[in-house]
């Protein structure tokens, strides 16, 4: 089952069906009062694909990846605003605010905090929090589940399995269900089963560690040869969940669902802390009259290892003939031991509109009530650290710590935890063609705040924020995918016609070397690219020493770091049309992420902190091409590309602070596009012959802006490939490609702060020369159940680099194809 | 929740389970018009010849999935004495139009809004078949419809076809 | 609780004795629309629950599902 479905009705969807989605999350800016950040608030993209198959009768697969890649800034706890936690680092404040969670705090007789000026005079309560925020650098989280499910008549099995991988954390999760459907499908009752297995191993903020207290989870806490300290804890889940869905009338059906769920271990985060301000029986002459001085610490934040909670879901939608339309209700109850109640309530009009288009606005209300253990901060009537010295000598006699048994036992200043309320309001755009293509656009609208809680009393409004969502999606069911084939007990071959493209059979790699053969069609495909780069750094063509790197690599001050591994992932989903026999229309959107593996150079002055691996991910630059059909033979095409770049990938990605510096820009080949409008125009031939295929492109790509809007342009780029390839079996290809390509040197550079310490920071070192041999095999499948899909898959070795500058060397680049026209 | 209700929903369940498991049953007579309302008849008049009657909808996915099968087996066993009658039960005769124009069917096509002809035959599931023989008799009874059951449903046609053929009339 | 525990069982039993001579199985075509799903939209809802997980502390009973300790 998808993340997020209820138990029951979740089968809505019978058949094959195919999903791409994009979806973007985006925070606005938490009131900090007055301070003033630099950080970028929460951004979160995501990338989900699902495919579900019906690969015999009775027998469902689905298969469903899902990646987000996360950045921006969040609060690491909650203290008074006179505390000054967010702490510009400069009068100028340039760089952003740095959390600070020590100080001194002031309180009055009633223990408010109050405002003292310098000479120790109360000058007014002031009880308002503010949040503390720091950053994080982008983080890509990535999943992959599975569920295979077995149908009899009326009762349905299923059982599925996977896996969440992210940095800091990692989830190994499985499920068992039954359903079971009675009375002519009238009611149907639904049993869902879930385990969970789940580690975290974070390492703790070395800035701000130092002055953490991290006793409450001393025992987990693992310490390396460099003093960074990770926190490796783990926890399991178990739930069970209960549902039945009842069909009302010819025009309502309804569906409730009960769950239990418990869960144990490491329940805590372990990026949060809480303030404690510890009142110091000896130091209270710093108190201001009638009042309290307290020393203010970190505390890791600490929960209790376990949690019960049960939720109780119904959901109801009902046909309204005048419209056309339905209304659909839903209301959730949740209840768990750590004190939390919340209700959610959601309503939406489903209304379609003619010619396929269908609108669904929905408002949704949520409500919580905080955990018995919230706390924004705490103040505890003791020393942090009473120290007894000698009254003659001066010597320390003992150093006593506070004591944890005097604090309470769980503690928690996060705001999930919190009480509040949310409101937010959404429309679903859905668009279903004829052809089995359904487009899907949704945007929401969610605020979060304190004052809508159910009933009052919800954390004030220093602790609200907004947010957006978008997303969009593309789905192809069995109409389409199985493109012009089906299924016939004669075995009468419906594949329609039948030509032996050679485009059709080009190498993975090769972008633009098929095009639709007649008016009217649609195509759809996907493509998946991993390139690599590890091992020695190169001059033109030839291995350097870190020494070398180190004098010559950084245009005149010395290299500190190199990167030894860098892994840029991309995903490419293409849509073609053709309008006409000889024009094709193609849009290509895609998803990259990129991972670089920094290490400090072996030198005189080697630089320990320098070791640290970035990533970045997001949308990348939309593609458009036009195709023109120049010539086309029975055993030959040559057909003619011009497409335009624009520039929607980010070039402005930056890495958090380190070490209380900001480092501004990521390096250049961590951005996640080019930054500027590009056309690329391409020539492309292939022939075939019997079982043989030839094939040639050229191609390029020309900036058509000096600068993008981080001050710099990629070079202009040219490639020229050629391939041959053979069929020994009618269906499938084997081939062989050489490539030649020239890519420009970087030119201008970051028109602000951005890393200096390695040769990835500087233009120089980007561009050059590279050729490459390719090894693929493609497949187009001839009849059955996918007949018309075409799958190939090519690896490119490099044979030959001449980088400009100093470079990582590559070892090889994966592609992975799969399209379908109809 | 009344006793009532509990017991008509018995009673209901009850009346299916007899009629599944019956015996010889002979096919109850329909009123068909065809879909596009072009002329009228009675089911009883197809006897003597094996009859697959097809209720189905255009909403219904296996129905989409059972066209082709159906089509096949009109054309392979069609000269035979066999036919294959689909029965629509859309509420609205232009849904069932705008499927058949998706999915072109080659044979019988009648319509019946009412839901009188199933509901007399004891349809259970979308879409639901039944095997009618020469004589009238309803022979099998198949719930939906898998491609892998194509084959068998087949077989079972040409014994029908066959069967009959040899006893004579 | 107890209201709602036991508004549940008779909402269970009401749906269970409704009858089966309400809607017959060739009468569901309203039901059958796309739009008359309980959820229309099963993707687009995962990646709303996805965010909702993060952001609220009812998760609701689905370990696992959506991964990540949710530490943004």
């Amino acid at each position: 089952m998808l993340p997020g479905l209820a138990p029951g009705g979740a089968r809505a969807a019978e058949g094959d069906e195919l999903t791409f989605q994009y979806g973007q999350y985006q925070e606005d800016e938490r009131d900090l009062v007055d301070a003033k950040s630099d950080y970028d608030p929460i951004r979160a993209d995501t990338l989900l694909f699902h495919q579900r198959l019906t690969p015999a009768d009775r027998w469902r697969l689905d298969l469903t990846y899902m990646q987000d890649t996360w950045s921006g800034a969040t609060p690491v706890t909650t203290a008074p605003l006179v505390l000054g936690g967010n702490h510009p680092t400069s009068p100028d404040g340039v760089s952003g605010a740095t959390p600070l969670v020590e100080g001194d705090l002031f309180l009055d007789g009633n223990l408010q905090p109050v405002a003292v000026n310098e000479f120790g005079e109360v000058v007014a309560t002031d009880p308002r929090l503010v949040h503390t925020m720091s950053s994080a650098s982008p983080e890509t989280r990535m999943q992959g589940q599975f569920e295979l499910g077995y149908d009899w008549s009326g009762v349905e099995l299923d059982f599925g399995a996977g896996l969440s991988y992210e940095d800091d954390y990692e989830s190994r999760f499985a499920s068992a269900g039954a359903s079971w459907e009675l009375d002519q499908s009238r009611t149907s009752f639904d049993l869902v089963l879930r385990f969970a297995d789940n580690e975290t191993q974070a390492l703790l903020d070395p800035d701000a560690v130092p002055y953490i207290d991290t006793r409450a989870y001393q025992g987990e806490i693992d310490v390396s040869g460099s003093g960074e300290r990770t926190l490796d804890d783990d926890r399991q889940d178990w739930s069970a969940a209960l549902g039945a869905t009842q069909i009302l009338s010819k025009n309502a059906r309804v569906e409730s669902s009960v769950a239990y769920a418990r869960s144990r271990g490491y329940l805590a985060n372990p990026y949060k802390v809480v303030e404690v301000g510890f009142i110091d029986p000896a130091q209270q002459f710093l108190a201001p009259p009638g009042g309290y001085y307290a020393q203010v610490r970190a505390l890791l934040e600490k929960r209790p290892s376990l949690r019960s909670l049960w939720t109780w879901d119904t959901r109801f939608v009902q046909y309204v003939e005048p419209f056309g339309a339905s209304l659909h209700l839903g209301y959730r109850l949740y209840h768990d031991d750590w004190g939390i109640d919340a209700h959610t309530l959601e309503a939406s009009w489903a209304q379609p509109l003619g010619a396929g288009w269908t609108a669904i606005p929905r408002v949704r209300y949520y409500s919580q009530s905080e955990a018995d253990f919230y706390a924004p901060y705490l103040i505890s009537d003791q020393a942090f650290v009473s120290v007894v010295s000698d009254p003659d000598t001066g010597e320390i006699i003992s150093v006593t710590p506070y004591d944890p048994a005097l604090l309470p036992s769980s503690y928690s200043s996060d705001q999930r935890l919190s009480g509040f309320g949310a409101l937010s309001g959404g429309l679903t755009l859905v668009k279903q063609f004829a052809r089995g293509v359904r487009l899907e656009a949704d945007f929401e609208y969610y605020a979060h705040r304190g004052d809508l809680r159910l009933g009052g009393g919800g954390e004030a409004d220093y602790a609200d924020w907004d947010s957006y969502r978008f997303s969009a999606s593309v789905t192809l069911d069995a109409n389409a995918l199985q493109a012009f084939g089906y299924r016939s007990t004669s075995g009468r071959d419906g594949h329609g016609d039948h030509r032996a493209h050679a485009g059709e059979r080009a190498p993975a790699g090769v972008l633009l070397a098929h095009m639709l053969p007649d008016a009217g069609q649609f195509g759809l495909g996907y493509r998946y690219v991993l390139g690599r780069q590890a091992g020695d750094l190169l001059h033109g063509a030839s291995s350097v020493s870190d020494a070398q790197v180190i004098a010559l690599g950084c245009e005149g001050d010395p290299c500190s770091t190199a990167p030894r591994r860098m892994d840029m992932q991309m995903h490419m989903l293409e849509w073609m049309y053709a309008p006409t026999d000889w024009l094709n229309v193609m849009l290509m959107a895609q998803f990259v992420d990129m991972k670089m593996d920094v290490q400090p150079l072996a030198g005189p002055m080697p630089d320990l902190h320098g070791a640290h691996d970035h990533s970045t991910g997001g949308p990348g630059d939309t593609l458009g091409f036009l195709l023109f059909e120049l010539a086309e033979t029975e055993t030959q095409s040559l057909h003619f590309g011009l497409g335009i770049s624009a520039p929607t990938g980010d070039v402005g990605e930056k890495q958090r602070r380190t070490h209380q510096e900001d480092v501004g820009y990521v390096h250049y080949g961590m951005q996640l596009g080019s930054g500027t409008w590009d056309l690329l125009p391409s020539l492309t031939w292939t022939g075939s012959l019997d079982r043989f295929q030839l094939g040639g492109q050229v191609s390029g790509a020309r900036r058509l802006e000096s600068e993008n809007r981080s001050g710099y342009a990629l070079g202009d780029a040219f490639q020229v490939t050629a391939w041959a390839g053979y069929s020994p079996l009618d269906w499938l290809s084997v081939s062989l490609r050489g490539v030649y390509s020239m890519q420009g040197e970087l030119r201008g550079e970051y028109d602000g702060l951005h890393a200096d310490s390695g040769p990835m920071d500087f233009p120089d070192n980007y561009g050059g020369q590279y050729w490459d041999v390719g090894l693929g095999l493609s497949a187009v499948l001839p009849d059955g159940y996918l007949a018309g899909n075409r799958f190939a898959v090519e690896w490119l070795e490099p044979v030959h680099d001449d980088a400009n500058g100093y470079q990582l060397e590559r070892t090889g680049t994966l592609f992975v194809n799969w399209s379908v026209d109809f | 929740m009344e006793w009532r209700d509990i017991a008509r929903g018995a009673t209901c369940a009850l009346a299916l389970a007899t009629a599944a498991t019956a015996g010889e049953r002979q096919a109850p007579d329909c009123s068909l018009r065809a879909v596009d309302d072009s002329r009228r008849w009675e089911l009883r008049e197809m006897r003597g010849r094996v009859v697959w009657v097809d209720f189905w909808a255009s909403w219904c996915g296996s129905c989409a999935e059972a066209v082709p099968f159906l089509n096949d087996l009109e054309r392979e066993f069609g000269a035979q004495g066999f036919a294959v009658l689909g029965i629509n039960l859309d509420e609205e005769p232009r849904d069932a139009l705008e499927f058949l124009a998706r999915h072109p069917a080659d044979f019988a096509q009648a319509a019946d809004a009412d839901g009188l002809c199933p509901r007399s035959f004891g349809v259970e599931t979308m879409p639901a078949a039944y095997l009618i023989d020469r004589r009238g008799v309803i022979r099998h009874v198949h719930a939906g419809f898998r491609p892998g059951e194509a084959a068998g449903l087949r077989a079972r046609v040409a014994e029908l076809v066959a069967e009959s053929q040899r006893e004579g009339r | 609780m107890k209201a709602a525990s036991r508004a549940l069982l008779i909402l269970l039993l009401a749906a269970g004795a409704s009858g089966c001579a309400e809607v017959a199985p060739w009468e569901r075509g309203r039901l059958a629309k796309a739009h008359m799903a309980l959820e229309p939209c099963p993707e687009i809802r995962a990646l709303r629950e996805h965010t909702y997980l993060s952001r609220e502390a009812s998760s609701g009973a689905k370990p696992g599902a959506g991964g990540g300790c949710g530490c943004y």
